[in-house]
């Protein structure tokens, strides 16, 4: 559970790093996927990597959560929480909503399948527009509201994930404790504003084609 | 002080419990939380009823034989404290009091709101001992501990084997249990040899109990 979801974490890092590019216009994220494109080898060893460690956690996660509900058959009629917070009691729930937005988004941006409008545009060097497919994505609110949403499920897992998955691996020392109980929401935070970052310039045009 | 209880009504093991509600009237503030169930199954004897089975032995907080679970708290709405610590002023005049029995599969309730938690036994039996004879009592100084090893093995051994972390947390796991003892044998020099061996095997017993697994809740 912990090694997988590191490995998913690391790969969430890059993504937001790369596509970060948008900012710095069409010239440098189109070359950049193009760059990935150009290599691809490389490419579909990650996405195997990717789509098997996927595959990995959420099977684990599956067999994890249904054993832990036999553990506790009658359920309690009243319940209080007094410490576990409520991104680490909603792990399923939230890994639930990223699954149904990262099938969600390589449909819309991978396979072009909800959207194909900007499938096959290339830009003024040749190079597959991709730059133009985000402007052009993130102009429908519609689009925006469901990003904003996954982000948010994305935020509330890692929370809990990063700290958690550091405990799970036995890292655990009094003078680092501190660092590893902010690593969580800190890797959380800094993710989800990159990308929101991203959707919300498109949206209000500081971004744009 | 009047209360209104919801209480965990259950014949036997595997029978279909449910909720029954009582009025405890007459109860001084002083009381302890067992104390006012004494005087209430006073009252349903008294009427002919069959009273309402609870465990309980010390009464001072020792033995870890007390086990409800108060308005959805384990112990009760109070901090470091077992339910027979528990004192009724603590309550609202006229509060609705819910009281559960601990909820886990590797804990099937007796009767009412008594649950068997010899699973838990199992779990030491598997590991939560020194397998060495030490002998007789030897001189307090020949084997040195510092006091911060001394000081955090003690307060791993407060734990007194009640069973609500079992309780409390989500997914009924006993992780806590197994932490305490785990880490008050592993700090002192007679424990440390057995320390690896130990853990895998408490932890294959928690396992086979049935208890959940410990999803770092925090
Ligand atoms: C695709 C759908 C996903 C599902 C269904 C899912 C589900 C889960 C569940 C049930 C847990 C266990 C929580 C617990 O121990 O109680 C978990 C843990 C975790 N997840 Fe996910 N998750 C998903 C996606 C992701 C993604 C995209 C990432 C990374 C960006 C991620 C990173 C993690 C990490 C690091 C942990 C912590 C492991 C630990 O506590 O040892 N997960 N996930
Ligand atoms: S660790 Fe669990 S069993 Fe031990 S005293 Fe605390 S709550 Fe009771
Ligand atoms: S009765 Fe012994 S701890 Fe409560």
């Amino acid at each position: 559970m912990a090694l997988s979801g590191l490995g998913l974490v690391i790969y969430v890092i890059f993504h937001m790093l790369g596509n970060l590019q948008v900012f710095e216009g069409s010239h440098a994220l189109n070359g950049y996927a193009a760059s990935l494109r150009d290599m691809p080898i490389l490419l579909w060893t990650a996405r195997i990597g990717l789509l098997s460690l996927a595959a990995l956690h959420i099977v684990l996660a599956i067999q994890l959560t249904f054993r832990n509900r036999r553990a506790r058959p009658v359920a309690y009629a009243v319940r209080e929480y007094r410490q576990a917070s409520f991104a680490s009691r909603t792990m399923a729930a939230s890994g639930l909503v990223l699954l149904l937005f990262i099938i969600f988004h390589l449909l819309h941006l991978t396979a072009d399948v909800i959207d194909p409008f900007s499938a096959d545009r290339l830009d003024a060097e040749g190079h597959r527009d991709v730059y133009g497919k985000i402007v052009h994505a993130f102009q429908n609110p519609f689009i925006v509201a469901l990003y904003v949403a996954g982000q948010l499920g994305l935020g509330l897992h890692l929370t809990h994930a990063v700290t958690s998955s550091l405990q799970t691996l036995g890292l655990e020392h009094a003078a680092f404790n501190r660092l590893f109980n902010a690593a969580g929401p800190t890797v959380a935070l800094l993710v989800v504003l990159g990308n929101v970052a991203i959707i919300l310039a498109v949206f209000f045009g500081i971004v744009r084609g | 002080m009047k209360f209104t209880l919801n209480i965990w009504r259950q014949k036997g093991p595997g029978e279909k419990g449910r909720f029954v509600t009582y009025e405890a009237g007459d109860v001084s503030s002083g009381m302890s939380f067992l104390e006012m169930l004494d005087s209430v199954n006073q009252g349903l004897i008294a009427k002919g009823e069959e009273p309402v089975a609870f465990e309980q032995d010390c009464r001072e907080g020792i033995c870890g034989s007390c086990s409800l679970v108060i308005n959805g708290i384990p112990h009760g709405p109070d901090r470091g404290i077992t339910t027979c610590q528990l004192y009724m002023r603590r309550f609202p005049d006229g509060a609705v009091i819910r009281i559960e029995p601990w909820r886990a599969r590797a804990f099937p309730i007796i009767k009412d709101l008594v649950v068997d938690r010899r699973a838990l036994d199992r779990v030491m039996q598997a590991g939560g001992y020194i397998s060495v004879n030490t002998g007789g009592a030897v001189d307090g100084n020949v084997l040195l501990v510092s006091k911060d090893q001394a000081e955090t093995a003690m307060d791993a051994a407060s734990c007194i084997g009640c069973g609500a972390c079992v309780a409390a947390c989500k997914n009924a796991s006993a992780m806590l249990f197994v932490a305490a003892k785990v880490s008050h044998l592993a700090l002192l020099p007679q424990g440390k040899p057995e320390r690896t061996r130990r853990v895998r095997a408490m932890l294959e017993a928690m396992d086979r109990e049935g208890f959940g697994s410990c999803g770092n809740h925090r």
